[in-house]
């Protein structure tokens, strides 16, 4: 059928003329055709990334489950409100005798920072508490939570343990479970001080975090995490501040709690959409195994211990299941509250998202299915992205079509004056306007088209590459390479119009007289 | 009548100047003449011809085919007409480079009244044509290949192709030798004998204008003589 059409007069001649100039038609497909690739390359990119948002946001989140140790719960006397039993931990205020520099706070500007080893050789117990740090000035957001040994009050024990980690695993339907503690640190390398969030988690930690990734050196590893070695990983945003931009932080040593660390690793985000930035957790933050904290901070228990199901679908019977055997496991009885408290993703965005905590605790405890929500949620805000990502790629498309556009426009023009004769021999033997005119078009319409397949192969080839360069997700879609090409034929047929038209108002006399 | 013009004229303005290209002219064409058109330079014949060809529209005056005023008709129509009723020949060939002569035959069957003639009907016309001028062992020549009386053999070839009732023929021996243009004006003649065509052709040449039944001598946008030769066909004809 494509043969036929080929051989088609119309096609055939536009094809004619193309090869006549074959330089000029080269270098206006040249134009179309990176006008073409630029769209379907940024089409990939915002496709790759749009999917890698929710790759992510599945990854990270609706699969994702975490027991936190201590419970809240409704307070039964009648004064309305509902207060966690565990809000305690929230006003907690005792000093936490354990293992930073034993220096009054007055002294602690004053303090030599390049050596901080000075002061003391080992762990010893401080009046200090990081939370009071007047070095800190951005919020982590989970500050508040205190190391769970430490913690006073009724549901806000010391209550998960290694031990349940790995019963946890056990079920079915779990894929990845790693226990964590979690810390404000002040971490030293050098002159150079850093006040941040300490991370004791699980060799297993980064195959739950998708969000993650080793951008140099590598995670620690089970060994380390069996001897409790003294290693660490740090995120981006530590790395810069402590050791500047751009350099490599891997193999020098970290001070924490007076307590020397060799940085194996530098953590940071896997996509653009989540940029480290200072106070967010994840990469202002500093990674140990927790075994190590536990040896450090002579700790036995965990704050919370992070599970990721097998499929997103099973997270909320997981949560029943896991609520089962931590209460056995616990020796808990039927009419007492849980020492612990079960969060999907769902109820750590609401709880976390900057809800008043005694709104997100009541729709915690009273909207069933709550990963929906969260996902309705997600899917807006991913939506606000990719639209303003839409714009921005529409228009760096348009500009480059227009510029490929004009190229066509230019050459069935060059392609009309040089034919002037033909024209109006067409014309004597009987074209009409409209043939000739159709004639032009489809000569504009042909290149663009060339363009258009030209750019598509470019483009792909161009996203693969962006992908395997730069480690962008691209994602090329049937329905972006037919855009494209449709895109392309619109193009010339736009930019043919007014040659087309130039062509077919000829006066047949002053055509066929035309040197 | 095949053709009939009444007080054909055209003006052409240019600047502040009005050119009488044609001041009147009013003529009668019988289906099967072989007219010859002569006068000097600037004299109108071109312009004349163009306005039969409906390639160009008088000032004032009527212009009837067949009986219908054309004068008048939309683009669309008058190129109906140019395809299905005239075939030109150039002076200067104006055939199509780097396309084969049989393509360049068949040109005129890509705009007929019923559309593109299809490309296998197209070729075994074209080659007909072809055949007609006696150049059917070089149909897949292209122009640069052929010498000047081929190349104007391939031109009428061209004209012939949609099988129209009027050639018309704008000096079309003036960039041949004397012999060559003998030859295209016999293939006139065998044309008109064998097709019944009606052939007008404009030229400078006293023995090119004798080949036609009828000489018509321009001056200044009139005629001036209007010379109807019956017996010369077989006179001039060296058959
Ligand atoms: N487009 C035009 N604009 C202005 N004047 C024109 C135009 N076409 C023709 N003329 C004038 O009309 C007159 C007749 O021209 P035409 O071409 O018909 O002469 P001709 O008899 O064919 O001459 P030749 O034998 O040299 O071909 C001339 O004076 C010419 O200058
Ligand atoms: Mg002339």
């Amino acid at each position: 059928m494509i043969r036929r059409w080929l051989r088609h007069p119309l096609v055939n001649l536009a094809l004619k003329a193309l090869v006549r100039n074959r330089l000029q038609t080269g270098l206006t497909l040249l134009g179309m055709t990176i006008g073409v690739a630029t769209v379907l390359t940024m089409m990939a990119v915002g496709a790759g990334a749009q999917q890698s948002i929710e790759q992510q946001v599945r990854a990270a989140g609706l699969n994702q489950l975490t027991v936190r140790a201590g419970n809240w719960k409704p307070k039964a006397d009648d004064s309305g409100e509902a207060v966690a039993h565990g809000d305690a931990r929230e006003t907690l205020t005792l000093p936490v005798p354990d293992l930073m520099p034993p220096v009054p706070d007055a002294a602690f500007d004053a303090m030599p920072a390049d050596n901080p080893e000075g002061l003391s050789g080992s762990v010893r117990p401080s009046r200090f508490h990081p939370e009071d740090d007047p070095m800190e000035k951005h919020d982590h957001p989970l500050a508040r939570q205190r190391l769970g040994d430490l913690e006073a009050g009724l549901g806000s024990a010391a209550t998960l343990s290694f031990a349940d980690a790995q019963a946890i695993a056990e079920l079915p339907g779990v894929q990845y479970v790693a226990g964590g503690l979690h810390e404000n640190a002040r971490v030293y390398a050098g002159s150079k001080r850093w006040f941040t969030r300490m991370h004791g988690t699980d060799v297993g930690m980064p195959s739950i975090k998708r969000g993650w990734t080793i951008s140099r050196g590598r995670f620690f590893t089970r060994r380390e995490q069996d001897d409790a070695a003294q290693v660490i990983v740090i995120g981006q945003i530590v790395a810069d501040k402590l050791f500047g931009e751009g350099q490599d932080a891997v193999g020098q040593t970290l001070t924490l709690w007076n307590q020397p660390f060799t940085i194996v690793g530098v953590m940071t985000s896997a996509t653009w959409v989540v940029q480290p930035a200072p106070g967010d957790d994840q990469f202002d933050a500093v990674y140990m195994p927790f075994t190590t904290t536990h040896r450090l901070l002579n700790l036995s228990k965990l704050n919370d211990i992070t599970i990721t199901a097998e499929s997103s679908g099973a997270v909320t019977e997981l949560a029943r299941a896991i609520t089962t055997l931590l209460r056995q496991r616990h020796g808990i009885g039927d009419n007492q509250p849980d020492d612990f408290t079960v969060l999907t993703q769902a109820t750590r965005a609401l709880t976390t998202g900057g809800l008043p905590p005694s709104v997100a605790r009541a729709v915690a405890g009273n909207v069933a299915e709550l990963e929906k929500v969260t996902l309705e949620q997600l899917s807006i805000t991913l939506e606000r992205a990719s639209r303003t990502m839409t714009w921005l790629l529409a228009a760096v498309a348009a500009v480059s079509l227009i510029v490929g556009g004009i190229g066509i426009m230019n050459i069935t023009l060059l392609s009309v004056t040089e034919r002037t004769r033909e024209i109006g021999l067409r014309m004597a033997v009987g074209a009409r306007p409209s043939d000739v005119m159709r004639q032009f078009l489809v000569e504009a319409v042909a290149i663009s088209l060339a363009g258009g397949l030209a750019g598509i192969i470019v483009g792909i080839a161009a996203a693969l590459i962006v992908s395997r360069t730069l480690q962008w997700a691209t994602v090329i879609a049937p329905g972006s390479v037919l855009l494209a090409f449709g895109v392309a034929g619109a193009v010339g047929i736009f930019f043919g119009w007014y040659p087309a038209r130039r062509a077919a108002q000829l006066d047949p006399i002053v055509a066929l007289r035309r040197e | 009548m095949l053709i009939e013009t009444r007080q054909l004229a055209k003006e052409y303005r240019v600047g502040d100047h009005l050119v009488h290209a044609l001041r009147g002219v009013s003529l009668g064409i019988q289906a099967g003449e072989f007219v010859t058109i002569v006068g000097p330079s600037g004299s109108g014949k071109s312009t004349f011809m163009h306005i039969l060809g409906c390639l160009d529209r008088p000032t004032s005056g009527q212009y009837l085919m067949n009986g219908r005023d054309v004068s008048t008709l939309p683009v669309d129509e008058l190129a109906r007409v140019r395809n299905g009723m005239l075939g030109f020949v150039f002076q200067g060939f104006n055939l199509l480079a780097r396309t084969s002569a049989v393509e360049n035959v068949e040109l005129p069957l890509l705009y007929t009244s019923t559309g593109v003639v299809e490309a296998s009907e197209r070729r075994r016309r074209a080659l007909a044509a072809l055949e007609a001028v006696g150049l059917t062992d070089r149909a897949e020549h292209h122009p640069n290949q052929l010498s000047g009386g081929q190349q104007q053999r391939v031109a009428i070839a061209r004209a012939l192709v949609t099988q129209p009732s009027v050639l018309l023929a704008d000096e079309p021996t003036g960039n041949l030798d004397t012999a060559t243009s003998h030859e295209v004006m016999q293939i006139f003649q065998q044309l008109r004998a064998e097709r019944g065509l009606t052939i007008v052709v404009i030229t400078h040449e006293r023995d090119i204008a004798a080949y036609g039944s009828r000489t018509i001598d321009f001056r200044d946008g009139q005629v001036v003589s209007d010379v109807h030769h019956d017996q010369t066909l077989a006179a001039a004809s060296p058959r």
